[in-house]
């Protein structure tokens, strides 16, 4: 329409002077309702002219019709599992209400063995996670990695799209892809077709393997895990004649001795057994049971140990051999017995059946098996320890990485297949995994991450989350517990069900995959059963029944050891924050102080004081570790009760594509660890010359007096009192409840649970490196750790501080805006937005609990994604002080349902989110006015104490003494001259 | 009479009404000008970013900040009881520093004022500690010693720049009275009040300036002592103890009486005031900062008789500020505010003006040391070990401690282009007692 319409003024006068009496016109057009005008709107707008005019009931039809269908396209979930109804779902869900959350009874891996938990989601999005305490290997308790899980689930660099060669692909594109390959696999059997995956308890991933074996039947599969159970296989297949799974009963152990290892963090069942000793020391018609622990690098139970001795790894054996001939059991004794061994020969001879030898995953075969020789020689199967099929496959019982290795050196592997695990960052390193895998022609890798491997692999197809998939997992001990979503997926991607499934030609959808494998083991009257399950979260009766065990005749011969090489020892361990790398990019993890070291945001070679002075070395002195030819530049660590002449080298670290917070970190030990030497090897030591700034958050260790962890003895559990102080301010009555809080430093075994917990449930910030580096970071509780005595062999004391909420709070008075006050019940509140920032109540809090935002912690790099916070609790802004505040909005939602209810808030109702998580029940919350009370039974206990009491703060969180037999004067010598 | 006095002060007089001042005096205002500006800079960074840009962690909350702050209410108190205590006994000084020490000691104020507000982590909201009727009837907390602070801090700058001003108005009305330029004239006249200079207006004058006077004597130590109990209330080891203010208000007082003679020595030297500060002034001056160094050094040793005589909490935690990590800092500052004073035993030393300015320099130099030592060489053994840590101060904190020596430098810089730096009404008073007698 470029013709112009003129406007023809003298036309329009004509008109305005045909009207009668003033005319109010609009426009110069309307005005002229002339036909040329007319003509102009119907060139322009067509189709207003044709349409007719629209009265307002069809406008009105039209708008609320489109506003109708766009709300109807936005119900359209997009994901995968569309239709399928969720469990997790707000909607047709009986009996729930908006805005109170649902409780998702699922199964979190590690490792390839079930931890079983229930996911809180809130309005469908998961925000914590919790024990379930129907599972075995929870009882209700979480460890750190379980907690973090919903961190990772919200990870912005989780990858979210196939990417072939670096280029991001659509799902079409890949079937496109994928399907004439498979095809041509199915054709010709799977020649060339190698799988790695890791090692896993899940039936229906080894129901689908076996299933694809039979399809594929020239296929390879290859199973690696960086962290094995490969030696305690072996130890069994040698002694018992096949491969067997432990489980331990540590509730029935008088005497406990474990070799390396950690069987309170690391162990699969690790929570279960730390609850299992404390149930065992609680127990009050008993004497206290013995924990001896002999190891190379301070772990949590040698932290927790009545005796604890620091050997090398290769004089782990001789000392166990020199146990066992003391104990008279087969094998040549060693020449020169270790004194101690005939004394805990005699310890475990008294004990009986009730004796346990434990030996961790790191100790070589020879080890183990004199440990199960020892057990089977104390009769100790049936009581402390049983023997179980193996609930996952071990690796070496399908073919290992070194054999993949091998195929593809020989260039037989044509398809390679990586399902959720990360060879070329964690493979031994003289595999040289990340050049063998460029030349592989066609390798696809699956995986929660573009990780090491996702690079390397010619195609990469996003993993779901645990979190969003259905899948089945097999505890410690067997037990079966469902994995069900708790969130509809976030983004498209695919299980390692699902993908096995799309091999086969099954179903991709994980929740009838996994039926499937049910509907096999159950029979009939299923879906009642799975639907029982899904709520409990656990099969009934799965956990594996023991098997008779006897040690064959020749076992010990078949175990010889080999000769040590020169050099000095070194032992690798999976990192207590990030394990064996997957857990790099979580930032509450990676802000974690581990629980000996307290550091943070990075590993260090761990060495001994002495090792340290013998190299003149001091913690972050940079050193080169060289291992046949290989060498690594690492950051020294002095870990008082370290072995000596050893060093411990922590996995996880240095990835150079974790993701944004996790890439480039610390250094990567996997480059010294060679296939046959995957736990402990020889090395050289020489001074770089540099230093590190290591990050950690506690610079301080020794006991200043004897306050801070105070000590009693079975026999005398009194503390001293502290002596009355008089108080200028009044004692203040509380009608109601009082809340309070003990926490037994007997049970505290410092695994961190209650840290990550606090922090997951409130919000905490996660500060970056560069913020913790200058003692900013934002716990709101925190797991102090001390050492007493000889540095080469202190004892180590763990003690959890939370705010103390004291009565008396000196935080209160020094506060000029009153944004920190005391509450009817007794609590220390902080109020935020009344805070102005002056910082004087962290001045004047002794226990210095309290966290200041010194800059805007939310919204960087570092803070987590806005979906996992939870919303009972308010984000901090910079420039106000926070603080633990006994999880008040707990209290809160108790107090509420009890109103509803009409009755008073029952003691156990309210559990503040570190209680929760302890696995031991070492913090115990509650009403201190209530005398029945567990707060208050505990409270009542001689072995009570405040912490600093003679400042007369009036804490409501106490302690209870840690205790400790008293080792008599001639004992105490005897052990000295050894 | 008139044309007289007006020989007697007019190098005093001619200074503020000259229309230029030299390029000595604007080089330096534009050097201290550029440090008013990196202070705005920094200012304007700690508010957008928050305090974190500073090298303050928990348990450190405190770092530049309230040491500068601290020191600065030092000086302002030295300054302001020396000015005051001046004025109350008719000394003969007065004639020469007075004018100068309120100046010092306004100024002083004035750098000190920014901390508290600025380091707050919210410091827009920093009038919820004055008692406002605020629609939601919180009022602030009377037992914090912050609320002490703001209020002991609003006061103490109310009556020290009454205490400057009232001084001024006699010679403000001078200044008017001699201005040659319309607008100038006029700004001085607002200023002087109308002023006439009848008898009525000096009987007047000289009670509302004694009144002032006097209202210093008591706030310069509670004041002092307010700083101080901020650390002295909390249970921090080494911070908890009764000699806290004692200690503040005595180094204080040094500090304050060291600024003045540096500024005197420097105004002397700069201006050629010889005929009104003289030597003797100088002298006496010196001898006052030799005493005011030498109850320091008590307060030193009885920090130490203290510390030993006290319980093993506080021994630990004040052995540890003197040999810890910070010791540097606490022997620094015995040697920079006890040890250097010690030379003024010579005359030769109290009337040199090098030796004044390096004896100046020295005890402020020391007492901000002492402040360090204090707030975070103090609190470095806290009771439980697991906290123990340390501080640096970062770029940014340095920034403002420049930058507010960049602002009392340009405040002194305007006073003495602007304002008579020697009050001419006393030394005209002065010069009628020498004739009549």
């Amino acid at each position: 329409m470029n013709e112009r319409i003129p406007v023809d003024l003298d036309a329009l006068r004509a008109r305005l002077a045909e009207e009668h009496g003033p005319r109010l016109w609009r426009s110069l057009e309307e005005l002229a309702n002339v036909p040329e005008v007319l003509r102009y709107v119907e060139a322009e707008f067509p189709d207003i002219v044709q349409a007719g005019t629209i009265d307002r009931r069809t406008l009105l039809r039209l708008m609320s019709a489109s506003l109708a269908f766009g709300g109807l396209a936005a119900c359209d979930s997009g994901g995968s599992s569309a239709g399928a109804p969720l469990l997790s779902q707000s909607r047709n869900m009986p009996g729930y209400t908006p805005g109170v959350p649902l409780a998702i009874a699922t199964s979190l891996d590690l490792n390839g063995y079930g931890r079983g938990v229930l996911v809180k989601a809130q309005e469908g999005r998961p925000i914590k996670i919790e024990g379930n305490p129907l599972h075995p290997a929870s009882l209700g308790a979480t460890d750190v990695f379980a907690q973090a899980e919903v961190l990772s689930l919200y990870d912005p660099d989780r990858s979210r799209a196939p990417v072939q060669n670096g280029v991001a692909r659509t799902w079409e594109e890949l079937t496109r892809f994928i399907r004439p390959v498979r095809n041509e696999l199915v054709v010709n059997e799977g020649r060339g077709l190698h799988i790695l995956m890791p090692p896993t308890s899940s039936p229906t991933i080894n129901r689908l393997t076996a299933l694809a074996a039979q399809l594929f039947p020239n296929a390879r599969w290859h199973l690696y895990s960086p962290v094995d159970e490969d030696n305690r296989r072996a130890a069994t297949a040698a002694v018992f004649g096949r491969p067997l799974d432990l489980v331990y009963d540590l509730a029935q152990a008088d005497v406990i001795v474990t070799l390396g290892g950690d069987l309170f963090a690391q162990e699969p069942g690790h929570v279960r057994y730390a609850a299992d000793y404390q149930t065992r020391r609680r127990a009050q018609d008993r004497p206290l049971p013995r924990l001896v622990t002999i190891e190379t690098c301070p772990s949590l139970v040698g932290a927790r140990a009545d005796e604890r001795l620091a050997l090398r790894p290769r004089d782990i054996e001789p000392f166990v051999r020199a146990l066992a001939s003391a104990l008279e059991i087969g094998g040549s004794p060693s020449s020169d017995p270790h004194p101690a061994a005939s004394r805990l020969a005699d310890d475990l001879r008294r004990a009986g059946s009730h004796g346990l030898v434990v030996a961790g995953r790191e100790q070589p075969p020879q080890v183990h098996a004199l440990a199960l020789a020892i057990n089977a020689h104390l009769g100790a199967f049936g009581t402390t320890i049983r023997a179980i099929e193996p609930v996952r496959p071990a690796t070496g019982e399908m073919e290992d990485i070194g054999a993949l290795g091998e195929a593809m050196a020989a260039g037989r592997v044509s398809r390679l297949l990586v399902l959720g695990s990360n060879p070329v960052y964690a493979a031994p390193a003289d595999l040289d995994f990340a050049a063998l895998v460029r030349r592989v022609p066609l390798s696809v890798h699956l995986g929660y991450h573009r990780d090491e491997t996702a690079m390397a692999c010619h195609w990469h197809v996003p993993e779901k989350h645990p979190l969003e998939s259905w899948g089945d997992l097999r505890a410690f001990d067997g037990t079966a517990g469902i994995r069900q979503p708790a969130v509809m997926p976030l983004s498209p991607g695919l299980g390692v069900e699902e993908f096995l499934g799309l091999m086969i030609g099954q179903t991709v959808e994980g929740q009838d995959l996994v039926k499937a494998t049910w509907r096999e083991t159950w029979g009939g009257a299923f879906e009642e059963r799975w639907r029982r399950v899904l709520e409990d979260g656990v099969v009934e009766n799965s956990t594996f029944q023991p098997v008779d065990v006897a040690p064959r005749a020749d076992w010990a011969v078949a175990m010889a050891a080999p000769a040590p090489s020169a050099g000095i020892d070194i032992v690798f361990a999976p990192d207590p924050s990030v394990w064996d790398g997957r857990y790099a990019n979580n930032g509450w993890l990676q802000e974690l102080p581990k629980p000996l070291t307290k550091q943070v945001w990075g590993n260090a070679a761990l060495m001994a004081p002495e090792t340290a002075e013998l190299f003149g070395l001091a913690t972050g002195d940079v050193i080169d570790v060289a291992v046949s030819g290989r060498t690594l530049r690492v950051p020294v660590w002095v870990l008082p009760g370290h072995a000596k002449e050893a060093l411990t080298l922590t996995l996880g670290y240095g990835r150079p594509h974790a993701g944004r917070i996790g890439s480039d970190i610390g250094f990567n030990a996997y480059a010294l660890r060679k296939a046959g030497q995957r736990w402990a090897t020889q090395g050289i030591i020489r001074a770089a010359g540099e230093r590190i700034a290591l990050i950690s958050t506690q610079h301080h260790h020794a006991l200043n007096g004897e306050d801070i962890v105070r000590i009693s003895s079975p026999d005398q559990a009194e503390v001293t009192p502290d002596r009355e102080t008089p108080s200028f301010y009044p004692e203040w009555p509380y009608q109601d409840h009082a809340w309070g809080m003990a926490i037994d430093l007997d049970a505290c075994i410092g695994c961190n649970a209650c840290v990550i917990a606090c922090q997951a449930e409130n919000n905490i910030a996660v500060v970056g490196p560069e913020e913790v580096a200058r003692g900013r970071e934002m716990h709101w509780l925190r797991v102090d750790r001390y050492y007493a005595g000889d540095p080469a062999a202190p004892k180590t004391y763990f003690q959890p501080v939370p705010c103390m909420h004291c009565e008396k709070a000196p935080c209160e008075v020094v506060c000029p805006v009153n944004a920190t006050v005391h509450s009817s019940e007794g609590l220390n509140d902080m109020v935020y937005n009344r805070c102005i920032g002056t910082r004087t109540c962290s001045n004047n809090c002794p226990y210095k609990v309290r966290r200041f935002n010194f800059l805007e912690y939310q919204g960087t790099d570092f803070s987590a994604a806005a979906d996992v916070f939870n919303p009972q609790v308010t984000v901090r802004s910079r420039g106000v002080m926070e603080k633990c505040t006994y999880c008040v909005h707990r209290i809160g939602a108790a107090r509420a349902d009890a109103r509803i209810d009409d009755r008073r808030l029952r003691d156990g109702e309210v559990a503040t989110a570190c209680q929760q998580a302890c696995p031991t029940q070492a913090i115990v919350f509650g009403d201190v006015n209530d005398p029945g009370s567990a707060v208050s039974r505990l409270k009542s206990s001689p072995r009570n104490y405040a912490l600093l009491g003679p400042l007369n703060t009036q804490p409501r969180t106490t302690y209870l003494s840690r205790v400790e037999p008293a080792v008599s004067r001639e004992a105490a010598d005897a052990r000295e001259k050894e | 009479m008139a044309g007289r006095a007006q020989i007697l002060t007019s190098p005093v007089a001619d200074v503020p009404l000259a229309r230029s001042f030299g390029w000595a005096w604007w080089i330096a205002l534009l050097t201290s000008g550029a440090l008013v500006l990196l202070l705005g800079y920094t200012l304007v960074t700690v508010t957008i970013l928050g305090v974190g840009v500073w090298g303050v962690n928990i348990p450190f909350v405190w770092g530049f900040d309230l040491i500068n702050y601290a020191w600065w209410i030092g000086i302002a108190n030295g300054a302001s009881l020396f000015a005051a205590s001046l004025v109350l006994r008719r000394h003969d000084l007065r004639t020469a520093v007075n004018r100068f020490a309120e100046g010092v000691a306004f100024f002083a104020v004035i750098c000190a004022g920014i901390f508290p507000i600025f380091h707050l982590g919210r410091p827009w909201l920093f009038y919820w500690v004055f008692p406002y009727p605020a629609t939601f009837q919180v009022w602030p907390q009377f037992r914090s010693t912050l609320t002490w602070d703001f209020w002991a801090i609003s006061t103490h700058a109310i009556v020290t720049s009454l205490l400057w001003y009232v001084g001024l108005i006699p010679d403000l009305a001078t200044l008017r009275d001699r201005a040659r330029n319309r607008n100038v004239k006029r700004i001085y006249g607002v200023f002087a009040l109308g002023w006439r200079g009848s008898i009525r207006h000096w009987a007047y004058h000289q009670r509302a300036y004694r009144l002032v006077a006097i209202l210093v004597l008591p706030l310069i130590l509670i004041m002092q002592s307010t700083v101080a109990f901020e650390f002295a209330v909390t249970l921090v080891p080494d911070w908890h103890e009764t000699r806290q203010p004692l200690h503040f208000v005595a180094t204080g007082l040094a500090q304050g009486l060291s600024i003045v003679l540096l500024v005197a020595v420097l105004l002397r030297w700069a201006l050629r005031l010889e005929r009104f500060i003289d030597e003797g002034d100088v002298d006496l001056l010196g001898r006052l900062v030799l005493a005011s160094a030498l109850v320091s050094g008590y307060l030193y040793l009885d920090e130490i008789a203290a510390a030993v005589l006290a319980d093993p909490l506080t021994r630990q935690a004040t052995f540890a500020r003197m040999t810890g990590d910070y010791a540097g800092f606490y022997w620094a500052a015995i040697v920079y505010s006890v040890l250097i004073p010690q030379l003024f035993w010579l005359r030769v030393a109290r009337q040199s003006t090098i030796a004044g300015i390096f004896v100046g320099l020295s005890i402020g130099i020391g007492v901000w040391l002492d402040r360090f030592s204090i707030i975070i060489g103090g609190l470095q053994t806290d009771h439980l070990p697991s906290i123990w840590r340390s501080y640096t101060p970062t770029l940014p904190e340095w920034g403002l401690f420049l930058g507010t020596i960049g602002l009392f430098a340009s405040l002194i810089l305007l006073f003495i282009r602007f304002l008579p730096v020697v009050s001419m009404f006393e030394t005209r008073h002065d010069e009628h007692l020498e004739k009549s007698g």
